[in-house]
């Protein structure tokens, strides 16, 4: 059922001229310093963050300049294939409605890591099932190129939280 | 700090509506200058000395939009100044006249924000914005058809879908939680002339009927893209006593930005992972409170206007900003605590959420707090409004801007 009609007014209709405006002529500078060493991690199937001397900051993917001390983190740290789900979200564009759920979005923090990137889950995971905190492992892609999507997406692991939970509850 | 005390005396708006086909940008704004003067009472245009203008950044396709106007806004011959920060735009261009009227140098500043939607393209203009952090992505790996599902995300309804889930994960609030907010923005929106969205007989059940924009949010909970201005007169003390029945002091002003939400710099990970913490509008609200001399919000303030392009952040929002303990807005809305005749009125104007011409519409918010104290808003609050607040929020994600009023100068002025 539609929203029902707001109170509308009709405005005259006076001259309209078209122009466009091409995004895509623009060139964009990015320093890729830190970037190649990340991908070349990856490549070896290897997880690096970058963690700040000052404040113990570890950024995943990682950034040029420690926004909080304002120095450039140089020291690499290997971190676990296991990661959470910091926040989501579930695209609901032309595309995806053709499938069974929607599209879901999530943002994950890697264990070990104090940010959060946005990336996949498994495709068969209802989106419905996810919750914030739910605990992921990496699951590589078949072939690794040093890209980004080396990691190919993150897939849903037991969450040690229920069944504590579920035992505490028996408790009661 | 400033020894000229700033005054708000009037505050205008044209019509706002998702065509204005009858106007172009320029005489949209004519429309909300000309009723901030009506409003102004002896206040002419030739006793305006300094003025200050904005929008989105080419969202309309056109650049430097501040000089086709001179004239529509009374600027020829006088300081003109574009302030262009994104969705917090109308904030920082209110805030700049604050500042314009504290620092002694001008006596009358004429603040000028708008957006006409309808003549550009909103899609590509916030491409504009993420373009240059995400064009990097492809050469990196990243196929096209999972970077637009994965970034598409990440514009302003993702950006506010995920703030939605970790809000609602913080304080259990339900969708229709969600939903009662929007039917009070409507329906308030319906009693306020220059509102876009007027809906007067919408139910939670009809907002909880439209499919799934981007979830948790559906599209009945989403913002219109509206076109419209909103003008504002400050003034000094002095002038403002002369001028106004009722002059509105701003006694504080906050502006804090925190790192963006989830997109990271440089394909660099985002240093907030929970985007509903807000730190940005905790600090801004904590400046503007102090130097308001306002020690408990929740008691001080007697109405509020924050920026809420999607419902789940008006709740957000009103617990960042000290108005509500956290996670207690949604009891506070179902209970009609917010509500026009409530103890703490907020968005009585409609909010963003009704009307959103997205350069204009940060400006509204503490524009409308101030015809609140005036006694003269579109749709008054039936008790006395002393304190009131006007909040924005916008930019890279997470720019916000914090404006304090009261019919009250500051303590130490007194
Ligand atoms: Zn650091």
């Amino acid at each position: 059922m539609p929203l029902p009609e707001y109170i509308k007014k009709d405005y005259k209709r006076t001259r309209t001229m078209k122009g466009s405006w091409y995004l895509t002529s623009y060139k964009y500078k990015f320093n890729l310093s830190r970037i190649k060493e990340y991908l070349k991690g990856l490549k070896n199937g290897i997880l690096l963050g970058l963690k700040c001397r000052s404040c113990n900051t570890v950024s995943f993917p990682p950034r040029l300049i420690c926004g909080r001390c304002l120095v450039k983190p140089d020291q690499w740290v290997r971190l676990p294939e296991t990661a959470s789900i910091a926040t989501g979200s579930a695209n609901y564009d032309e595309e995806d409605k053709k499938r069974e759920h929607p599209f879901p979005v999530i943002a994950v923090r890697q264990d070990g890591a104090d940010t959060a990137l946005i990336h996949n889950i498994s495709d068969d995971v209802d989106f419905n099932s996810i919750y914030i905190g739910m605990p992921l492992k990496v699951v590589w892609a078949k072939e690794r190129n040093g890209l980004y999507l080396d990691i190919d997406h993150y897939e849903p692991i037991e969450d040690p939280a229920i069944e504590l939970n579920k035992k505490e509850g028996s408790v009661d | 700090m400033a020894n000229v005390q700033p005054a708000v005396i009037s505050a205008g708006f044209c019509e706002h509506a998702s065509k204005r086909s009858d106007v172009n940008m320029a005489e949209l704004v004519n429309e909300a200058v000309e009723d901030c003067l009506n409003k102004a009472g002896s206040v002419e245009w030739k006793d305006i000395d300094y003025v200050i203008n904005g929008n989105m950044p080419a969202f309309e396709g056109a650049n430097m939009p501040e000089l086709w106007m001179t004239d529509h806004m009374a600027a020829k011959n006088k300081p003109l100044l574009r302030v262009t920060t994104g969705g917090t735009t109308g904030g920082s261009v209110f805030v700049s006249g604050y500042y314009a009227v504290a620092s002694g140098l001008y006596d009358m500043v004429l603040a000028v924000a708008f957006e006409q939607q309808s003549c550009g393209n909103t899609t590509v203009g916030l491409a504009s914005v993420a373009l240059g952090e995400l064009s990097i992505y492809p050469s990196l790996g990243y196929e096209a058809t999972r970077l637009r599902r994965n970034m598409g995300a990440g514009a302003a309804i993702g950006v506010a879908s995920y703030q939605a889930m970790n809000y609602m994960r913080r304080s259990k609030a339900t969708e229709e939680d969600l939903a009662r907010v929007v039917v009070q923005n409507r329906r308030n929106a319906a009693k306020n002339w220059w509102t876009h969205l007027k809906m007067p007989t919408i139910t939670i059940e009809d907002v909880l009927d439209t499919p799934y924009i981007s979830y948790p949010l559906r599209f009945g909970m989403v913002c219109p893209a509206s076109d419209g201005a909103c003008a504002v007169l400050f003034t000094t003390e002095e002038k403002a006593k002369q001028i106004a029945d009722v002059p509105v002091y701003i006694n504080g002003v906050g502006s804090y930005a925190n790192e963006p939400a989830i997109i990271g710099v440089d394909c660099g990970g985002a240093g907030q992972t929970d985007p509903c913490e807000q730190l940005g509008a905790v600090k801004s609200a904590e400046l503007a409170y102090s130097q308001a001399g306002i020690s408990f919000p929740n008691k001080e303030i007697d109405y509020a206007e924050v920026y809420s392009p999607f419902p789940n952040q008006e709740l957000q929002w009103v617990e960042r900003v000290g108005l509500f303990e956290p996670n207690s807005a949604p009891e506070a809305y179902l209970n009609g605590v917010t509500a026009l005749n409530g103890e703490m009125p907020v968005n009585c104007s409609g909010g963003v959420n009704s009307t959103n011409a997205i350069g204009a519409s940060a400006m509204e918010r503490p524009a409308e707090s101030a015809l609140q104290i005036m006694g003269k808003a579109g749709n008054q609050v039936p008790k006395t409004v002393h304190t009131a607040l006007g909040h924005g929020w916008g930019g890279a994600i997470n720019l916000i801007s914090h404006v304090v009023m009261a019919d009250e100068p500051q303590r130490k002025f007194k």
